[in-house]
């Protein structure tokens, strides 16, 4: 090996060396970007108020940690426990409630879409398809007008059912909101899976929806899961129709209780990253564990379809 | 059940599938929707029992396109958050994308948690990042610039204030000016990346596994750097999935409304602001309602270019 061979090799090793060295400096930015803030938020959780409002730059970590901001969010003697309490059930039924109807209605629509024949099929997948996409704030102020005329119509009878303020009107506009969503992803998913088991299927005498049943279904369970979850965390995350229409502890969802901590005047940063937490917790818990069927669900709703 | 009588085509059973979800759509948004446009033709203002309607023609329209002062700077200042937010989104997604594609100790952590952003409420990204930019001592982005020495100890930034960037500039000062752009918005922009883009980092993941690696084999044959690698190889044959993450972001860059008015209020006036506050605080409703139909159609024709593109008749 001459001397140049050798000059050249050590060259490379060294630009190879320094390749990987900025790999992974990209790597340790991106973490530190990804995490940073949500780091930040559950230390604060931890603080006691009176360490949160004291000089950054030399004061990061607690002093004396406490579970204290999470214990005033339970504690019921206090109004604000106590409508904490009430956000995060509402929020669990109202995200529940949705995903559970979503996926069974969009489900049945989208295998109808995807397989049988249905006259006006584009115009019904495309319309389907637009409303997904229409903006919530498009349709607010018919909505309100709409549930005070119900409301007032049912006051004017005589009796005291009414939308406003109430779990039931918000999983009705959350469903629907949703459900175009649900039938655009699961209508991508039937049509990955080939026709021919389903025939095959009918040929031993099973009906189309037993072979929907059987065959077809789990074999889009994973489609299923993502659909499911998606749906879970568009509700659990939805804010403006909560803002118009709910007011007390028998409707009003996280997302509203955590923008309206604090004030103008007070500043409840306690409060808010003690909250904050424990409504991020379950969507990123699911997010976490089922990233693989998310991203699937995700690409097939959006590439293909 | 209801399958009585042979039905060969699975015709009626496609009915039955379909009606719970058509049905519901079309009480709950194709109604309203219609109304929306009927009462955009009107002045409707709430009174005891009911709404007053006169009938206007299109002087809700002509109000917001000709009179109102409030309308045109909406429209710059939701302009410049899609168009600035879009351009961060999709540079620094693509860029941790590649990174994320390389081999590296520790990928598969780092990869899981990358989607982490993306799950956290939108309310509670909003909330942290206000009090991340806390404009005083205990603010920590505060605290972070005098760990770092880019600020002296005493000195201490209001990071969600409303004085233009570079409002000395020759130009851009004013222009930025014209478009309504603060140091606020600036940040809620920041903030709304955090959230953002682990999705395009996903899916344009998603798409470089689908680039054969022969095709980089070929290219450094060629002597093709990184640069000529990326423009040459990997855009190319990302176009579709850019295009798909262009389209849907548009949309909901557009429509922006959760955050800005979370961290402030009135004071940030994108489409969506201007809209909530006209027609539900204001209580305008036949003006508002003629706010949400202009901001629904432009949606609805990003949508078409999206559902162009990406529609196909494949399955029948």
């Amino acid at each position: 090996m001459n001397a140049l061979q050798m000059r050249t090799r050590t060259k490379g090793k060294t630009a190879l060396r320094l390749k990987r060295a900025a790999l992974y400096v990209a790597v340790a930015a991106i973490v530190v970007w990804t995490l940073a803030p949500v780091a930040w938020l559950a230390i604060s959780s931890i603080t006691p108020y009176s360490e949160l409002i004291s000089d950054r730059a030399t004061h990061w970590l607690p002093r004396h940690p406490t579970f204290a901001n999470f214990r005033a969010m339970f504690d019921l003697s206090r109004e604000t426990g106590e409508r904490f309490v009430y956000a995060i059930r509402n929020s669990m039924i109202v995200a529940s409630s949705v995903t559970i109807i979503c996926l069974v209605a969009g489900t049945l629509a989208a295998y109808a879409l995807a397989r049988l024949p249905v006259r006006g099929k584009k115009t019904l997948v495309l319309s389907l398809m637009s409303i997904r996409m229409l903006p919530t704030i498009a349709l607010v102020i018919p909505f309100f007008v709409i549930v005070s005329y119900i409301d007032y119509g049912f006051m004017n009878i005589g009796s005291s059912f009414h939308l406003f303020d109430t779990k039931l009107n918000l999983v009705i506009l959350y469903t629907t909101f949703i459900l175009g969503f649900v039938i655009w992803i699961m209508r991508g998913f039937f049509l990955t899976i080939p026709a021919d088991l389903e025939e095959a299927a009918r040929i031993d005498g099973c009906t189309r929806l037993q072979a929907l049943r059987h065959v077809v279904l789990p074999l889009c369970a994973p489609g299923l899961v993502a659909t499911g979850i998606l749906s879970f965390l568009l509700a659990w995350d939805e804010f403006l129709l909560a803002l118009i229409f709910t007011r007390s502890n028998n409707a009003i969802t996280l997302p509203l209780f955590i923008a309206e901590l604090g004030s103008q005047y007070i500043t409840a940063y306690d409060q808010i990253s003690a909250a904050g937490v424990m409504a991020a917790i379950p969507p990123v818990v699911l997010a976490l564990l089922f990233q693989r069927f998310i991203v699937q669900g995700l690409t097939s709703g959006s590439v293909k379809g | 059940m209801f399958l009585r009588r042979p039905d060969p085509n699975g015709r009626k059973l496609a009915r039955w599938l379909l009606a719970p979800s058509v049905i519901l759509i079309a009480t709950v948004v194709l109604a309203p929707l219609l109304f929306a446009f009927f009462l955009s033709f009107q002045e409707a203002e709430p009174t005891v029992g009911g709404i007053n309607m006169r009938f206007v023609g299109i002087a809700n329209y002509v109000h917001h396109f000709a009179r109102s002062d409030l309308f045109w700077p909406a429209v710059r200042v939701t302009v410049y958050f899609t168009v600035v937010s879009l351009a961060i989104e999709l540079v620094l997604g693509i860029a941790i994308a590649l990174v994320l594609n390389e081999k590296f100790a520790g990928r598969s952590f780092v990869r899981a948690i990358i989607l982490l952003p993306w799950a956290v409420p939108t309310v509670v990204n909003a909330r942290m990042w206000e009090w991340i930019f806390a404009g005083s001592e205990f603010g920590a982005l505060n605290g972070l610039m005098k760990v770092l020495h880019v600020f002296p100890p005493t000195y201490d930034r209001v990071w969600l204030g409303f004085d233009v960037p570079l409002a000395g500039a020759p130009v851009l000062g004013p222009f930025l000016k014209w478009m309504g752009v603060t140091q606020a918005l600036n940040m809620i922009i920041l903030a709304d990346t955090w959230k953002v883009t682990p999705l395009v980092v996903l899916l344009v993941l998603a798409g470089l596994q689908t680039i054969p690696d022969s095709l980089y084999e070929a290219a450094t044959v060629d002597g093709a750097g990184f640069w000529r690698k990326l423009r040459h190889v990997t855009l190319p044959l990302l176009k579709p999935v850019l295009l798909v993450v262009l389209v849907l972001r548009t949309m909901e860059l557009f429509r922006v409304f959760d955050i800005i008015y979370i961290i402030m209020q009135y004071s940030i006036r994108v489409l969506g602001v201007l809209t909530y506050e006209v027609g539900m605080k204001f209580l305008h409703f036949g003006s508002g309602a003629a706010l949400s139909f202009l901001v629904a159609l432009l949606i609805l024709g990003l949508a078409l270019i999206y559902i162009r593109l990406f529609y196909t008749d494949e399955g029948y």
